[in-house]
């Protein structure tokens, strides 16, 4: 069997490294995050057997929990991780092209440790090894959306770097009064002592964590600094943050409302938030004439959307918020990644800009339509069953509240259709200045490409994904198997 | 409205903290996994300072996560001053050059520190302090050569090599840990060695001289950024 | 009185925390907004240590062979806020340079006159 625990260690190991090679041979720098993602995407798929049948858990050090720190590889860790490494690998292709001004080699190192911060936080079994990865993510995140140096850039960078810090100490204060109370850090173990306490003592600390986490998974009210951050990044950074970094923080929140605290009481609350996000980050979406900020808040739209599924708390609507979430990483990425040499192209962000984008690019503009119709929701692409798992698995729960709700995201659905519409009308159907057509570079094609392959298959085969994330499901509402096999 | 708003949120939160702090009270708490470090922390790590054998021997992990933090902010602080540099024309700022008793006292230190630096990191599992603290102290000797001597500038390769292989160190240590010592990342597979030596507590001295070189290059090389942006 | 002396560690970490927060919230300037996530990092981390504080406790090092394990004060919090401070100094570092950045761009660190991003 193979480590996880290689997941972690191979691509910091590189990242390490990249200096010495750097000093060796100025070409090879640009392939090390590509090697280090394929080797992770190999690992991930090598894993799939094993953890399907029982969950791993890798005691760091050989240090026995509660003691030591331990990993726990579950379904929805590989789930994670895998997707982490995939949508990773394929921007890592892109930005071979795209990337080619300013520190190209602090970019890739960047970039590497954004995804290996990312991949931390979804397998670690320790709340405080948890924020110390989250940091990792969000420190790189910060540098990353500065990265042009360009006046918008600074300013966002600014922007969620103030707001990250203070969600990130809230958590860590959420964190001191967990230790505080229960004498440990590791989940399971809180998790199997959160009934000795009074439920009231863990409000608080449960606040404190979920509106730190909240900050970086965008959650209404805290979702200020998303547009803006998203939108002056580098395209295939704004890819990586709307597809990973948020998805992250979604994860980080649900593992520790469901496994850590799981008091069921909350849940409609969490339904609410969900719902709010996904309207207000819709609507916001529909009144923008930047595309890349259209795109921003459509992600906001999307967490909420994808929180409502996760909070509902059945397998059903949890499989299909997985599945959403799946179905947002690539098809947010393909969106980010062809609006990205559009950008290029035309030399501005306005929407207007883009007519007859379809003649001049034409794979490009294909692109940006199958991630647009795919995010709606439309057969035969991957969004199709994610919404419709939501909508039949709430409507399955047959509450009044719920059923009101799923008329929302209906409606919402409809929003996000228009503006997404608007888009490709500009881009077939408008004449622009008759300018040469001339295509993307062949990365960048190959990664589009990819992503709209595995679009379109998962929405022709979504049993091959449904069958993992229900089991990924069970593995985040399951909470007594999650105790029972880290402190077997 | 909005402040009455946010002044009844604040209420709220503090009553909260209130009532959540009533049931930790100050003092008195020890916990389960504390105490265990405390009276097993010496027999399975083989460090006499205990908080020592927790971030290099139990939680060793995070502190490969911390040491990542900080490279991260290093090359962050890089990518940002370096991106707008570009198209910005150079101009050389003179400086005044330094008193001759500052440029003595500077160059009459420097040593010193760094000894003294070495020596906090190199005992870190003896004696209060550790990786991070000798390599702050390292970075504050640096610091003191270009304040005082104005000038003098490290080698940026040299520093950032030794940043490299010391990261590289780390995680191979982590690495031989997982190929030999029973299978986990990070398993201390040297001989602890007796109690209160030098040469003790198997992998955590490595580690720990890894971080201080660590920790004092990429401090340098921030000062060095900064200073430069400076000019 | 009592009261006072025995949660005088927690009022003052708290203290610190709401300081800093205040400072965030209510200054225009960059940096004052920097130096208050840096004050809020720090009554953070006095509220770690507290928290592990053990009543005539001492450091938990056994120095030589004689040393005593009782009342020693719990070392986890104590590893805590060592990387808890490490990622405040990161953070720190990376606000700086971008108060560099802005300042080269804008030629003002007022917050208020930086606002190019609409909402």
């Amino acid at each position: 069997m193979v480590n996880p625990v290689l997941l972690i260690a191979v691509p910091l190991g590189l990242a390490f490294m990249v200096p010495l090679i750097d000093s060796a041979s100025r070409k090879l720098t640009r392939f090390v995050p590509v090697a280090a993602l394929l080797f992770n995407l190999i690992l991930c798929i090598r894993l799939i057997p094993a953890v399907l049948e029982n969950p791993i858990v890798i005691n760091l050090g050989g240090f026995t929990p509660p003691f030591g720190i331990n990993l726990f590889v579950g379904p929805l860790g590989l789930l994670f991780a895998g997707l982490i490494s995939l949508a990773g690998l394929v921007v890592s292709i892109y930005s071979l092209s795209y990337i080619k001004n300013g520190p190209v080699v602090k970019y890739h190192m960047l970039y590497m440790l954004l995804l290996t911060g990312a991949t931390g936080v979804v397998l670690t079994g320790d709340l405080f090894n948890l924020f110390v990865f989250f940091e990792i993510l969000c420190i790189s995140s910060y540098a990353l959306v500065a990265y042009h140096g360009d006046r918008a850039g600074i300013e966002s960078s600014i922007k969620y770097l103030i707001q990250g810090t203070v969600g990130s100490g809230l958590l860590l204060i959420g964190i001191g009064f967990i230790y505080g109370i229960f004498g440990t850090l590791n989940m399971a173990d809180i998790a199997m002592k959160i009934a000795t306490v009074e439920q009231s003592t863990l409000f608080v600390p449960m606040i404190l964590m979920v509106a730190g986490l909240g900050v970086e998974s965008a959650i209404f009210p805290l979702n200020a600094w998303l547009p803006d951050a998203h939108s002056s990044a580098p395209s295939s950074i704004s890819a990586i943050l709307s597809g990973i970094a948020i998805e992250v923080g979604l994860y980080a929140v649900a593992r520790i409302v469901f496994t850590v605290f799981g008091i069921s009481d909350i849940y409609l609350f969490f339904a609410f938030l969900g719902i709010l996000t996904l309207l207000i980050g819709e609507m916001c979406a529909f009144a923008q004439s930047n595309i890349k900020r259209m795109l921003a808040y459509s992600s906001i739209g999307q967490i909420g959307l994808i929180l409502f599924a996760l909070a509902l708390a059945t397998n059903n609507t949890v499989t299909g918020g997985l599945f959403q979430l799946v179905n947002h990483t690539f098809s947010k990425g393909l969106l980010f990644l062809s609006a990205g040499y559009m950008i290029y192209r035309s030399g501005s962000m306005e929407i207007s800009s883009l007519n007859g984008m379809g003649k001049r690019m034409p794979l490009t503009s294909l692109a940006f339509t199958v991630g647009a119709f795919s995010l709606v929701g439309l057969p035969p692409f991957a969004g199709f069953p994610g919404k419709f798992l939501i909508v039949s698995g709430a409507l399955l729960k047959g509450e009044m509240v719920i059923n009101i709700l799923v008329g929302l995201v209906l409606l919402s659905t409809v929003i996000e259709g228009t503006y997404f519409f608007r888009v490709i009308q500009a881009l077939y159907f408008k004449d622009g200045n008759g300018e040469q057509r001339k295509q993307a570079p062949a990365t960048a094609v190959t990664a589009m490409i990819a992503l709209m392959i595995l679009i379109v298959a998962l929405g022709v085969y979504p049993k091959f994904l449904a069958d993992f994330l229900s089991s990924a499901s069970s593995d985040l509402l399951d909470k007594m198997s999650y105790v029972g096999s880290v402190l077997k | 409205m909005k402040s009455v708003f946010s002044l009844i949120l604040l209420v709220v939160l503090g009553a909260g903290v209130v009532f959540t702090l009533s049931s930790i009270p100050f003092g008195s708490t020890s916990s389960d996994v504390g105490e265990y470090y405390i009276d097993s922390g010496r027999a399975d790590t083989g460090a006499t300072n205990i908080v020592t054998s927790v971030v290099v021997g139990y939680r060793a992990f995070d502190t490969l996560g911390e040491v990542t933090v900080l490279f991260v902010a290093a090359i962050g602080l890089g990518a940002i001053l370096a991106a707008g540099r570009e198209n910005e024309e150079k101009k050389k700022a003179e400086w005044e050059p330094a008193s001759l008793v500052l440029y003595t006292g500077c160059r009459f230190l420097f040593p010193l520190i760094l000894l003294f630096g070495a020596y906090v990191f190199i005992h870190g599992h003896l004696t209060p302090g550790g990786g991070f603290q000798g390599g702050a102290v390292i970075a504050s000797a640096f610091l003191m050569v270009y304040l005082g001597c104005r000038k003098k500038r490290i080698s940026r390769t040299w520093a950032r090599n030794t940043e490299s292989i010391s990261g590289l160190v780390f995680v191979v240590t982590g690495l031989t840990g997982l190929a030999v010592g029973g299978h986990y990342f990070l398993s201390n597979f040297l001989p602890e060695g007796t109690l209160n030596t030098l040469f003790s507590a198997g992998i955590i001295p490595i580690i720990y001289i890894a971080i201080g070189l660590k920790v004092g290059s990429e401090l340098t090389g921030v000062i060095d950024d900064l200073i430069e942006e400076s000019e | 009185m009592s009261f006072l002396q025995n949660n005088i560690y927690y009022i003052g970490a708290f203290g610190l925390i709401m300081i800093g927060l205040l400072t965030v919230l209510v200054k225009h300037n960059l940096i004052k907004v920097i130096i208050g996530l840096s004050i809020m990092d720090t009554g953070i981390n006095l509220f770690l240590i507290a928290i592990g504080y053990l009543r005539n406790g001492t450091a938990p090092i056994f120095s030589s062979p004689e040393v005593e394990s009782i009342l020693m004060v719990d070392p986890v919090p104590q590893a805590l806020v060592l990387t808890a401070i490490v990622i405040g100094v990161a953070v720190l570092a990376l606000a700086l340079s971008l108060a560099i950045r802005l300042y080269k761009h804008f030629g003002t660190l007022d917050l208020h006159k930086i606002k190019e991003l609409k909402w």
